[in-house]
C-alpha cells in the first residue's frame, strides 16, 4: 500500500516537473531566474516544515545551515574541482553532520531554548567564515556550476540552466520529504510532538528520533544552500544574514509549518514580495526609505499576520473549514 | 596583572548591560511565559526615542528617562494589542508551541522596518554625559571611566528599585503571584492582565536603559543594523538562560558571567571570536547545567 502511494506520488512530480519544463521555455529571462529562486526557497521551506511542522523543534538558525551547504559546495567546487553533482552531495554530507551535532543538543531542549540557541548559531556562525582564509573572508569565494553543456543549444541561457539544475533539486528533495513523512519516520516525529510521554511509552525512541530530523533537516537546508549560492554565484557572510532565516521561517509559516504541499505558496510569496512592493512603491509614489524598507515590513507584517489568523497555514485551515462544513451537512 | 585587571573591568562593565537585557528577557518571561526574541529591537526603538529627546533637549538627563518612559510604552502597547489576540488566537494545532517565538520574531522584524523607515539606515550619534576615558594609575590606564562607572551605578540603582517593587510592594506580590500561578492570582483578586502589561512595560524601561548604555559605551554611533543589538539580541538571552530565567539576580549573575567570559576570551583566545563565543557559552550552560546557575530543577520544560 505504502509503495504504491509513493509511486502514485512519483508520478505527479514527473507531471509537475514536465509542466514546469514547459513554462520555463515559455517565460522570459527574469522569470526564469525568479523560478530558479522559488526552488531554492522550496527546498529550504520543506526542511522548515520538516523539522518544525513534524519534529516540533524550532530552528531560527537554518540560514546556518544553508550557510554551511553553501560554503562546502564552494570550496569543493573551487579547491578540489569537484563535478556539479558531487558539490551538491557534499553541501547535504556537510550540512547533514552540522545538523547531527546540533540536533545532539536540541534534543535535550524545548521551545523557546532551543529558538534561543538555534538564533545564536545563526548570529554566529557567518562571522566565522573570516577565521579562515580558505572562507575568503567578507569577500567571500565563487561557487561557478558551469555554463549549460553545448548540446542543450545556443540560445539555452545561463539562468535557465539554473532554473533545471533548481527545479529538479526542489522535485527530488520535496518527493523525498513527502516520502520520509508519510513513512515510519514521520509518523514518529508526529507522535513525538504531540506528546512525547505517550511516544516513548509507545517504543518510539524521541531524541533519537528529533536527532534524526534535524539531520536530514539540516542535509536538505544544505542543499537549499548550494543552490542559493549558484543563483547568486559568490558565498560570503553577508548572503546568509539573520534576515534570511527569518524569511525562510515566514516562508515555512505561510505554507502552514504542517502541510509540506503548501510550500509552493511560501516560496512564491517570498519571491513575489519585493516585487510587489515595488509595485506598490511606484504608484503610491512613496519616499525613498519606505521603498526600500518596504519588501522587510511586509515580510514582517504578513508572518505576524499569518500566526495570528491563520496559525496552521491556508491548506489547513481551509481542509478544517470544510470537515467542519461536511460534518455540518451530515447532521 | 595589569592586562588582567582590565579585563575582568571591561567583562563587569559589559555584563553589567547584558543583565538588564537579560532581566527585561525574566520579566516578560515571568509575566506571559514567552521568549521575547523583539526586546533587542525594542530596546534599539527606545533608544532612538532618547536620540530624538537628545536632539530636542541636548540633555542625557533628559534623553535616559524619555527612552525609559517610550521603552515602557512601547512595550505595553505591544502586550496589550499583540500579546493578548495572539493567546487568544494561537493556542491550538502544531504551531502553538512555536507560535509567540515565531510571531516575537516577526515584531523584531516589524519594529527593524520601522526603524529604518522612520530614521532611515544611517548611523546617528549618542553622548554620554561623562567621559569614556579611562582613570589612569601612574602612566598606565585603567579600562575603567567614568562613563564605565556611571553605568555600574545605573544598573545597580534600577536592580535596587527592581528588587525593593518585587519584594516589598503589594504590586510585586500580585507580580510574582500572576508569575506562579496566573488561575490562583485571578481568583484571589489579581488584575492579572494588568499585572502582566505592568510587566512587559518594566522590561520595556529595563531593555531601554540597556540599549542606551550600550550605546554610549561603545563608540556612539548606532543604526537599525548595529551590531551592537544583534549581540544585546542573543547576550540578553543567554544571560537570562545561564541565570535560569526566573529569577532577577540570577538574570543578573547570568549577565556578569557571560560578560566576563566573554571579555576574557576575546582578550586571551581570539578577538574574532565576538559572536561564536556566546553560542558556545550558551551550548555549555544548557548542556552541564540545563537549569541554569541560580534556577531550580523545575521550570525547564517551557
Amino acid at each position: 500500500m505504502h509503495k504504491l502511494k509513493s509511486s502514485r506520488n512519483l508520478g505527479f512530480f514527473v507531471v509537475f516537473g514536465f509542466i514546469l519544463f514547459l513554462v520555463g521555455n515559455r517565460v522570459d529571462e527574469l522569470r526564469v531566474y525568479q523560478g530558479a529562486t522559488i526552488a531554492v526557497y522550496v527546498v529550504a521551506i520543506s526542511s522548515i516544515i520538516l523539522l518544525t511542522g513534524y519534529s516540533g523543534q524550532v530552528s531560527l538558525g537554518h540560514g546556518a545551515l544553508l550557510a554551511i551547504g553553501a560554503y562546502s559546495a564552494a570550496v569543493a567546487r573551487d579547491n578540489f574541482h569537484a563535478p556539479v553533482v558531487l558539490t551538491f552531495v557534499i553541501a547535504v554530507l556537510a550540512a547533514a553532520i552540522g545538523g547531527a551535532l546540533l540536533g545532539v543538543a536540541a534534543a535535550r531542549l524545548s521551545g523557546p531554548y532551543l529558538a534561543g540557541t538555534t538564533l545564536a548559531l545563526a548570529i554566529g556562525l557567518p562571522s566565522l567564515a573570516n577565521q579562515f582564509p580558505i572562507f575568503g573572508g567578507e569577500q567571500g569565494i565563487f561557487f561557478d556550476v558551469g555554463v549549460p553543456p553545448a548540446s542543450l543549444g545556443e540560445d539555452f541561457t545561463q539562468y535557465k540552466w539554473f532554473f533545471w539544475i533548481g527545479a529538479l533539486a526542489a522535485l527530488v528533495s520535496t518527493w523525498l520529504v513527502a516520502n520520509i513523512l508519510r513513512s515510519r519516520y514521520g509518523r514518529n516525529w508526529r507522535a513525538g510532538r504531540s506528546n512525547e510521554t505517550a511516544a516513548s511509552l509507545s517504543g518510539i525512541n524521541v531524541a533519537g528520533s528529533k536527532i534524526l530530523a534535524f539531520t536530514i533537516s539540516a542535509g536538505i537546508a544544505g542543499l537549499a544552500g548550494a543552490l542559493l549560492s549558484m543563483t547568486i554565484g559568490v558565498v560570503s557572510p553577508s548572503a546568509f544574514p539573520l534576515a534570511l532565516s527569518f524569511s525562510l521561517l515566514t516562508g515555512a509559516v505561510l505554507s502552514g509549518v504542517s502541510t509540506l504541499s503548501g510550500v509552493m505558496i511560501g516560496a512564491v510569496t517570498l519571491v513575489a514580495i519585493p516585487e510587489i512592493a515595488d509595485v506598490v512603491a511606484t504608484r503610491l509614489g512613496v519616499s525613498e526609505t519606505l521603498t526600500t524598507n518596504l519588501p522587510g515590513l511586509m515580510v514582517s507584517s504578513l508572518l505576524i499576520l499569518t500566526v495570528l489568523f491563520v496559525p496552521n497555514g491556508p491548506i489547513e485551515q481551509h481542509r478544517t473549514r470544510h470537515a467542519r462544513k461536511a460534518a455540518k451537512e451530515k447532521n | 596583572m595589569f592586562q588582567f585587571i582590565n579585563t575582568i573591568l571591561i567583562g563587569i562593565t559589559a555584563g553589567a548591560i547584558y543583565s538588564l537585557m537579560a532581566i527585561s528577557i525574566v520579566l516578560v518571561w515571568r509575566s506571559t511565559r514567552v521568549i521575547n526574541f523583539a526586546q533587542a529591537g525594542m530596546a534599539l526603538l527606545s533608544t532612538y526615542i532618547g536620540y530624538e529627546a537628545m536632539v530636542h533637549f541636548n540633555s542625557f538627563w533628559i534623553a535616559l528617562p524619555v527612552a525609559m518612559i517610550g521603552g515602557a510604552a512601547v512595550s505595553a502597547f505591544i502586550e496589550l494589542v499583540f500579546m493578548r489576540l495572539l493567546v487568544k488566537r494561537s493556542s491550538t494545532g502544531p504551531i502553538a508551541a512555536v507560535a509567540p517565538i515565531i510571531a516575537t520574531l516577526g515584531l523584531l522584524g516589524l519594529i527593524k522596518g520601522v526603524i529604518s523607515t522612520v530614521w532611515g539606515g544611517a548611523d546617528v550619534r549618542l553622548v554620554g554625559p561623562v567621559t569614556n576615558v579611562g582613570y589612569s594609575i601612574g602612566d598606565k590606564t585603567l579600562a575603567f571611566s567614568p562613563l564605565k562607572l556611571l553605568t555600574l551605578v545605573t544598573v545597580v540603582v534600577l536592580m535596587l528599585l527592581l528588587t525593593v517593587l518585587f519584594q516589598r510592594s503589594s504590586i510585586g506580590l500580585s507580580l510574582r503571584a500572576s508569575a506562579y500561578s496566573p488561575e490562583i492570582a485571578r481568583l484571589s483578586g489579581v488584575k492579572v492582565d494588568f499585572i502582566r502589561t505592568l510587566g512587559w512595560s518594566l522590561a520595556g524601561t529595563s531593555g531601554a536603559v540597556a540599549g542606551m548604555f550600550q550605546t554610549i559605551n561603545g563608540n556612539g554611533a548606532f543604526s537599525p543594523e548595529s551590531i551592537e543589538f544583534s549581540l544585546l539580541l542573543i547576550t540578553g538571552f543567554i544571560a537570562a538562560v545561564i541565570g535560569g530565567l526566573e529569577s532577577l539576580v540570577g538574570a543578573v549573575v547570568g549577565g556578569l558571567v557571560l560578560g566576563l567570559v566573554i571579555s576574557f576570551v576575546l582578550m586571551y583566545v581570539s578577538g574574532s571570536l565576538f559572536f561564536i563565543a556566546p553560542f558556545v557559552i550558551l551550548l555549555i550552560v544548557l548542556i552541564i547545567k540545563p537549569q541554569g546557575i541560580v534556577g531550580t530543577k523545575v521550570a525547564r520544560r517551557a
